[in-house]
C-alpha cells in the first residue's frame, strides 16, 4: 500500500520529468527503428532479389543481434562517444535483423503465379515490386518493425549508462535511493507500457495491412476470425 | 560485395550520427553546455543546481550527461570534449586518478595542486570547493561496533577474515586511495568483499546483509540509520573536497558562465550536503527538485530579472 502511495506521490511531483524521459526514450527507439527501416527494407528487398546474398546479410544481422546490449553500447561509446546518438546507432543495429529478415521472407513468399501474371501484364520489375510484392509483403514487414520497436524500447533503457537519459535514469536513481522500489517502478512501468502500446499499435497496423482485407466477400471468413 | 555495402552504410551512419544531433534529443548543437554527473545522488543534485543556475541566468541550452561510471570516466569525458562541465570532482580522487600523483593529506595543498595541474595539463578550470568534502569511511552498525568493540579501522584486523565487506564498485581497482593502497597501508585484507553500487551499502548494513561497508561521509543515511563511522587511524584517505571542473574553452566562449559557476563555491557544508542527499535518497525526491528547493531557499534566483 505504502508502495502505491509513494508511486503516486512520485508521479505527482515529477510528472513533467517522467514525461520528458518517456518522450526521450521513445524518440531514441523511434529513430533507431526508422534508420533500421531505411536501411533494412531496401536491403531485404535486395537480398530477396539476389538470393545468393541472403545468407551473408542475414548471418551478419544475426551476429549483431547476439551481441549483449551493454557490450554493444560500450564498444560504440569508444568510437562515437557519450550521448543519445550512440544509443540510437546501437538500436539501429538491433532493429536490422527483424526488419531485414521479415522483408526478405515477406517478399520471397509472394505467390509466383502472381509475379508471373504481373509480368504477363507487361509490368516492369519495379512495377511488380511496387504493385504486387510490396503490398502483399507489407503485413510481414510490419511484423518485423513491430518486433524491432519492442526490442529497441527495452534496450533504450540502458542508454542511461552512457549519459543518454531516458527512463533508465529514473530506474538507476531508484537503485541509489533507500527503499527506492517506488522510483524503480516509476521508471519501469512506463517502459513496459510503452512497449505494450507500441506492440498493440503495430499489431493493429499489421492486421490493417494484411492483404485481401478490403475485398469483402471473398475473404470474409478471414475477417471474421480477426 | 554485400559486406562492402553494409560497411559503407554503417560508416555513413556513424559519421552522420556522430556529427549532428537528432531533433528532439539534443546534443552537440551550437549554444549548449553539457554537464556530466556521476550516478550518485550528490553528483546529480549538484549537476542540477549548475543546470538551473545556467538556465536562469543565460539563454544557453543545458544538456545533462548523467550516470558516468566514475571520476575517471568524468575526466575522460572532459578531455575528449564530450562534456563541458563535470559537477562533482573530488581532490583526493583526482590527485590519485587523473593526475597520478601521491596522495596529499593537507586539504588546501591538495586543492592548490589540482587547480594548478588541471589548468596546465588540460586547460581546465578547477573551481573552489563547494564547501563540503565527501570522504570514504569504514562504517558499521552501532550494535556491531559494541559487540566487537570497534573504534578504529585497525580494530577490524582481528575480525577481517569473517566479516562481509560491501564497497563501491570503483574503489576496488582505483590507484592510490583504493583497495590495493589500503592493503599496503593497513596490512590486512577482507576475503569476503562485495562490490556494489554505492547507494546500496547503507541499506545492506542496516538490514544486516553486510557487516562493514565503505560509506561516503556526505551521505545522509549514515545519520538516518544511526550508523557508526570507524576512525581512519592511519589517515589512509586523503581529503576529498568537492568542486566543479569546467573546460576553459567553454568559459572563454561564454564569459558569463564563470561568475555563475562561482556562485556555489563555499556555500554548502558537509552537514548541508548530508541533508540534501537524504532528501534524494531517503525521501525519494528527484535531484532536480532538491536542487531547486535549495536554490530557491537561498535566494539564488532573485538577482536576475
Amino acid at each position: 500500500m505504502q508502495l502505491i502511495q509513494d508511486l503516486i506521490v512520485y508521479y505527482a511531483d515529477n510528472a513533467w520529468y517522467v514525461w520528458e524521459q518517456f518522450y526521450r526514450q521513445f524518440l531514441m527507439a523511434a529513430y533507431g527503428v526508422l534508420f533500421g527501416a531505411i536501411v533494412g527494407i531496401p536491403l531485404g528487398i535486395l537480398i530477396a532479389r539476389y538470393n545468393k546474398l541472403s545468407p551473408w546479410v542475414l548471418s551478419l544481422a544475426n551476429i549483431i543481434q547476439t551481441i549483449p546490449a551493454l557490450a554493444m553500447l560500450s564498444v560504440l561509446m569508444l568510437v562515437m562517444g557519450l550521448g543519445p546518438n550512440t544509443v540510437v546507432f546501437s538500436l539501429f543495429l538491433y532493429s536490422l535483423l527483424p526488419i531485414i529478415k521479415n522483408t526478405y521472407t515477406g517478399i520471397r513468399n509472394v505467390d509466383h503465379a502472381l509475379l508471373e501474371s504481373g509480368k504477363a501484364m507487361g509490368m516492369t520489375k519495379f512495377q511488380v515490386l511496387r504493385m504486387v510484392e510490396l503490398p502483399l509483403a507489407l503485413s510481414v514487414i510490419m511484423a518485423g518493425l513491430r518486433t524491432a520497436v519492442v526490442v529497441t524500447i527495452g534496450v533504450a533503457t540502458i542508454g542511461t549508462f552512457i549519459g543518454a537519459g531516458g527512463l533508465g535514469d529514473i530506474i538507476i536513481r531508484g537503485t541509489n535511493a533507500t527503499d527506492g522500489t517506488a522510483i524503480i517502478l516509476a521508471g519501469a512501468i512506463p517502459t513496459a507500457l510503452m512497449a505494450i502500446i507500441a506492440d498493440a499499435l503495430f499489431g493493429w497496423l499489421e492486421r490493417k495491412l494484411t492483404p485481401g482485407k478490403k475485398k469483402k466477400g471473398i475473404f470474409s471468413q478471414d475477417e471474421a476470425t480477426v | 560485395m554485400p559486406k562492402r555495402i553494409i560497411g559503407t552504410i554503417m560508416l555513413t551512419m556513424t559519421l552522420m550520427l556522430g556529427g549532428c544531433s537528432l531533433p528532439g534529443l539534443g546534443g552537440a548543437s551550437g549554444d549548449s553546455v553539457r554537464i556530466g554527473t556521476l550516478g550518485t545522488s550528490e553528483s546529480q543534485i549538484m549537476g542540477q543546481m549548475i543546470r538551473q543556475l545556467i538556465e536562469h541566468y543565460t539563454e544557453l541550452e543545458v544538456v545533462m550527461v548523467n550516470n558516468l561510471g566514475s571520476s575517471v570516466v568524468q575526466h575522460q569525458a572532459m578531455t575528449e570534449d564530450q562534456v563541458d562541465i563535470t559537477a562533482t570532482r573530488y581532490t583526493g580522487t583526482d590527485l590519485a586518478g587523473a593526475l597520478g600523483m601521491e596522495p596529499v593529506k593537507d586539504p588546501d595543498e591538495a586543492m592548490k595542486i589540482v587547480q594548478r595541474e588541471f589548468a596546465k595539463r588540460w586547460d581546465q578550470k578547477w573551481f573552489d570547493s563547494y564547501g563540503f568534502d565527501n570522504s570514504y569511511a569504514f562504517t558499521v552498525s552501532k550494535e556491531f561496533a559494541e559487540e566487537y568493540q570497534l573504534e578504529t579501522v585497525s580494530d577490524l584486523e582481528a575480525i577481517a577474515a569473517d566479516v562481509r565487506f560491501g564497497v563501491d564498485n570503483s574503489w576496488i581497482q582505483r590507484a592510490g586511495d583504493g583497495y590495493p593502497g589500503f592493503i599496503e597501508e593497513y596490512e590486512f585484507e577482507f576475503p569476503n568483499i562485495f562490490p556494489m553500487q554505492i547507494g546500496l551499502v547503507y541499506q545492506a548494513l542496516a538490514n544486516d546483509e553486510m557487516d562493514v561497508v565503505l560509506a561516503y561521509t556526505s551521505d545522509g543515511r549514515i545519520a538516518a540509520f544511526d550508523l557508526q563511522i570507524l576512525e581512519d587511524d592511519k589517515q589512509f584517505f586523503p581529503p576529498y573536497d568537492t568542486s566543479l571542473v569546467a573546460n576553459n574553452a567553454i568559459l572563454e566562449e561564454h564569459p558569463e558562465l564563470e561568475g555563475i559557476l562561482q556562485k556555489l563555491s563555499g556555500k554548502i557544508d558537509t552537514e548541508k550536503m548530508q541533508q540534501l542527499n537524504y532528501e534524494a535518497d531517503g525521501n525519494l525526491q528527484e535531484p532536480a527538485v532538491v536542487a531547486r528547493n535549495f536554490l530557491e531557499e537561498h535566494h539564488y534566483f532573485e538577482e536576475a530579472e
